[in-house]
């Protein structure tokens, strides 16, 4: 539903070409609000981030913070396909592909680098990520540092999952991870 | 030794009052200005529903934003000094002096106070009487034109110097309106003294209104108001630097330079206060305040120290610049922006005409009451 | 001369040509993964299937020749369900792990289904047939069975083209897969080309292995400098870092690339790579290691010799040339690189591992000089003290240098080059960083293309001539390559 509004834009009348009442009515709209503040600081919307935190409304809590999952033997879940890298628009993602030597899931991200300076928060890399490794639901909103290198997110921050979450086995590669794991369990 | 520095008693003295007034009244000044800097931050903020800034502390301690300023000025210190190489680099250098010089020496001429009795000595809370001071508020005012014209020129680059044409252009046309705004108050109080013309807003008319500027000359002071923010280069008046939008006659400054060229800004905002309080606003004048103490109409009195009524007006003089200072902040984070067609039809098509017909009628009712 | 009409399209082929290649000729694009121009017709893949008036059934584009009146049909929806079909069936083992197959992007799976399926597939995933994944063969290459889907263009390559045979299918039906012969290692000097015939991501560079996404990849036509064959190819390379070498087919001198030839980038990030002069195996900084260089020359130049080098371009043999002719005013240079030229294994690899001999020759052309057995007996006999070479070339006077002590000043690009009795050396930029003309050992003129920067402060050769010549008091005028060009002809 978009809504229209209407401009009125008949001309001027006499008053408001004198320019004085008009520039009155507007100095007493911002006077007013200037001393409301100025008496009623609590009344005034900021929040002193990072400090204090609000929770979060619905439509942000899709996209928060990233994170990477985890397979069951604490493993990242990603395979360095390099998917969300490619689908990021603001080039904040950085991976480094390696390989296993024994785990027959050959590819692992041996470098997987964030910079939550540069990330415009657009969840195109969740979207992109063919093996559900990489998501925005940590509820947290990155920010407030007072250094770049706080702002960089690398591999170790990013791997976790989330309180009472059961590592998931989505995604084809993935597969082979999962009789890797089931194997190594059986033994 | 001793004779000859009794022989000139009168002069040391007099030059030592001089420096102490100085020392005092410009120490405020610059205080205040350091202080405004962050009121134009916080009080833009409240205007619009932010807190403003409220980060910079010392150890730990941010006092709501109240070290900003002193945050601003480490910044400005420690900044690169960058000189573009096609500079002229001597304007160049002394571009920010040509801004910030010619409003500093104004101050000299504000009435900030009546007097004081200090030991049998009649010390004047003025740091120079001028007999014809409101010419030469008008005199030196005009030289600002040069910080801002060199500035723009001496940067050896087009779009600064396109701003420094706006900027003369601009402060030039409304050098005329601010001038004859003030006519019709000379012609009223028939000084052109700014302390005379504050002595002579202690009367009262009919009785009980006070003679103030803003009353014998309410037109006068809606246009020395409007000509007076645009000298300022404030907005609605601010194409000149255009802070974000377009590019303004100190683009090509930095660190301190730049620092000088702002804080000309704001030590004027102080100065359009202080005149607009002791052109029609009875300067150090409170109602009813004499040099015995208040005097009501009806004829009951409160007698007072000379102290204290001394103190009181320059509390007053203090109060109505502070209040002035405001009320321009308010007006600049109220009013957009005009264009620069709108800004010259503005002065000599509408200003101009009226502060003329503001003459015209002064005159014609100084004729009609037979003062003339 | 067969007529065919193709989609509506009629053009005249000569006899034994198939279908596929006449509808290339049309510029119709027929999908197939078997097929490959160089090598045998297989027809094994069924993806060029198409509808031929009069026959019963679908015909294999690439084996049915055109006959004359023949009418083709490759759009017709028959054609697409047979598609459809056949990229279904070939999927229907696939593991799908692109994400983790270097393929993906330049994969015929991927480019296919999108173009001719987006079929749900109705087999699950679950069943799929297991094969081994990730098995190294030979010093080049990865080999995952699951991915394959036999199109034997690997087999046929090392059969026709190597003639090797170490690769075969085994087993049959269902079970069949490609694996080595008993007793063989695949390892024959051009193995790196079945990484890039093969249409799916069965075999692998290791080489390339994991180190960037295809789609990131930025090319560069260039040419290679292994041997004087001079093959064409492509660099591919991003954020100023090359990954990998593949041919650029041409009719005069290759289709494919050998694997010495693929790996002559890897010089250019090696660790020893030279940054900074060496002044008797100390580290320099570039011009205090040029003054050196040229002061001593400057000592005795009717003593100083030049002598030019295979491995270097026309223009960097040309500048100098003039160094010797214009600057140091010396007669004993030598652009004369007398040897043996050809393919000796009747492929690629030629006799002369030198790229540019006959661009060397060239230059001699323009400028003359000495012969290289001549150059050699002035140094014995003491007639020249300081020799300023190419590092690789100073092989060619080794033993007179050895013999007399004469001094050399070389130009090198990587550490391991440069010959023990180097007194200094200056580096300079290679050819995958600057700009240069090579004639291969066809006559053939071939361009290096420049696909990466210069480390911080390397310069191209042509340039640190320029600068020796004036700390030797003499201008050479050259700004730029071409500058050196002036005087050479191209036959």
């Amino acid at each position: 539903m978009i809504s229209v509004k209407k401009v009125d834009n008949r001309p001027l009348n006499l008053l408001e070409r004198l320019y004085l009442p008009e520039i009155a009515r507007g100095l007493l709209v911002t006077t007013r609000h200037f001393f409301v503040n100025l008496f009623n600081p609590k009344g005034m919307p900021t929040v002193q981030y990072p400090e204090k935190t609000i929770p979060l409304p619905h439509a942000a809590r899709t996209r928060t913070r990233h994170r990477l999952k985890v397979r069951a033997d604490g493993s990242p879940k990603c395979v360095a396909c390099f998917m969300c890298q490619t689908a990021c628009p603001a080039y904040c993602i950085r991976i480094e592909a390696a390989e296993y030597p024994d785990n027959s899931v050959e590819k692992y991200p041996a470098v997987f680098d964030i910079d939550l300076s540069r990330c415009v928060m657009c969840g195109m890399c969740v979207e992109a990520c063919p093996e559900d490794a990489i998501a925005m639901d940590t509820l947290e909103i990155p920010g407030g540092a007072l250094t770049r290198s706080e702002m960089l997110m690398t591999r170790e921050d990013l791997l976790r999952n989330l309180p009472g979450e059961a590592p998931s086995v989505l995604g084809a590669s993935n597969r082979l991870a999962n009789e890797y794991l089931k194997s190594k369990g059986e033994q | 030794m001793t004779a000859t520095l009794l022989a000139h008693k009168d002069l040391l003295l007099f030059i030592g009052a001089a420096a102490l007034k100085v020392l005092v009244f410009l120490n405020g000044v610059m205080g205040f200005t350091a202080l405004l800097t962050l009121a134009e931050r916080k009080v833009s903020a409240l205007m619009q529903d932010r807190v403003g800034p409220n980060r910079a502390s010392i150890f730990g301690l941010a006092l709501n934003g109240l070290f900003h300023p002193v945050a601003d000025g480490i910044k400005m210190l420690v900044k690169e000094d960058f000189v573009p190489g096609r500079a002229d680099k001597l304007l160049f250098a002394l571009a920010p002096f040509f801004a910030l010089v010619p409003v500093m020496a104004l101050f000299a001429l504000i009435p900030f106070g009546d007097y004081v009795m200090v030991f049998g000595y009649r010390l004047d809370l003025v740091i120079a009487q001028v007999p014809l001071g409101v010419f030469l508020v008008l005199a030196l005012s005009g030289l600002a034109i040069y910080g801002v014209f060199l500035g723009g020129w001496a940067s050896g680059n087009n779009f600064t110097l396109l701003g420094a044409l706006r900027g003369a252009a601009q402060m030039v046309s409304y050098e005329v309106v601010l001038g004859l705004t003030l006519v019709g108050l000379m012609m009223i109080y028939g000084t052109a003294g700014l302390q005379d013309l504050v002595r002579a807003q202690g009367k009262l008319l009919f009785g009980f209104v006070p003679a103030w500027g803003i009353v014998v000359q309410p037109l006068g002071f809606v246009l020395f108001l409007t000509a007076a923010i645009a000298e300022n280069k404030r907005t609605p008046f601010d194409l000149v630097e255009g802070e974000s939008e377009i590019i303004g006659y100190f683009m090509e400054y930095s660190s301190m330079r730049f620092a000088a060229f702002m804080f000309s800004e704001f030590v004027e905002i102080i100065l359009v206060s202080m005149l607009s309080a002791t052109l029609f606003f009875g300067g150090w004048q409170v109602p009813y305040l004499y040099d015995t103490g208040f005097v009501l109409p009806g004829g009951a009195a409160l007698p007072l120290n000379h102290y204290l009524v001394a103190a009181l007006q320059v509390a007053s003089f203090s109060a109505k610049t502070v209040f002035f200072s405001w009320f321009l902040l308010v007006v600049r984070w109220t009013l957009p922006r005009f264009r620069f067609d709108q800004l010259m039809t503005l002065c000599w098509k509408r200003l101009l005409p009226l502060a003329l017909f503001n003459i015209l009628l002064t005159g014609a009712a100084l004729l009609a009451l037979g003062k003339l | 001369m067969p007529k065919i009409t193709i989609d509506g399209k009629t053009a005249e082929v000569a006899k034994g040509t198939t279908v596929l290649q006449a509808a290339q000729a049309l510029g119709i694009v027929i999908p197939r993964y078997c097929y490959h121009p160089s090598l045998s017709i297989s027809g094994n893949c069924r993806m060029c299937l198409v509808e031929v008036e009069k026959s019963p059934k679908l015909l294999t584009a690439c084996s049915t020749e055109a006959a004359d009146g023949m009418v083709v049909r490759t759009d017709s929806d028959k054609v697409k369900a047979a598609r459809r079909d056949v990229l279904e069936y070939l999927l229907i083992n696939h593991p799908l792990d692109c994400p983790i197959c270097d393929q993906a992007g330049e994969c015929g799976l991927q480019d296919y289904y999108m173009e001719h399926s987006r079929a749900k597939s109705r087999f699950p995933q679950e069943d799929k047939v297991r094969r081994q994944k990730r098995r190294a063969l030979g010093p080049h290459l990865v080999l995952d069975n699951e991915r394959c889907i036999l199109c034997t263009r690997c087999v046929r390559f090392c059969s026709e083209v190597t003639k090797t045979s170490e690769l075969e299918v085994m087993e049959r039906g269902d079970h069949s897969y490609i694996d080595l012969k008993q007793g063989k290692a695949l390892d024959n000097g051009y193995t790196l080309n079945l990484a890039d015939i093969c249409p799916v991501g069965a075999w692998t560079s290791r080489d390339f292995r994991f180190k960037q996404r295809v789609w990131f990849l930025k090319r560069t036509p260039t040419v290679c400098l292994g041997c004087a064959t001079g093959c064409l190819m492509e660099a591919h390379h991003n954020d100023g870092v090359l990954y990998r070498l593949v041919p650029r087919p041409n009719a005069e001198t290759n289709t494919w690339l050998c694997d010495h030839g693929r790996m002559t980038y890897k010089a250019v990030r090696a660790g020893d790579r030279l940054a900074k002069g060496v002044i008797k195996n100390g580290l320099i900084e570039l011009e205090p290691a040029l003054r050196e260089a040229a002061g001593r020359i400057d000592e005795n130049h009717p003593a100083a010799a030049v002598l030019g080098s295979p491995w270097l371009s026309v223009e960097d043999n040309a500048a100098l040339a003039r160094l010797a002719k214009d600057a140091i005013k010396t007669e004993n240079f030598c652009f004369d690189f007398p040897g043996a030229q050809g393919v000796k294994d009747g492929i690629l690899i030629n006799e002369d591992p030198a790229p540019n001999a006959r661009g060397a020759r060239l230059v001699k052309d323009a400028y003359g000089g000495i012969a290289l057995e001549e150059l050699r007996a002035r140094i014995v006999d003491g007639r020249v003290k300081t020799v300023v070479t190419e590092a690789r070339a100073a092989a060619f006077v080794r033993d007179a240098v050895k013999a007399s002590g004469a001094r050399l000043i070389v130009f090198a690009t990587n550490r391991a080059d440069i010959p023990p009795a180097a007194y200094a050396t200056l580096p300079y930029a290679c050819y995958f960083e600057v700009p240069g003309t090579f004639v291969n050992f066809q006559g053939l003129r071939r361009r290096a293309e420049p696909s990466v920067a210069a480390p911080e402060g390397v310069r191209p050769l042509w340039a640190l001539v320029n600068r020796l010549a004036a700390y030797s008091g003499a201008s050479l005028h050259l700004d730029s390559a071409a500058d050196a060009l002036k005087e050479i002809v191209f036959k």
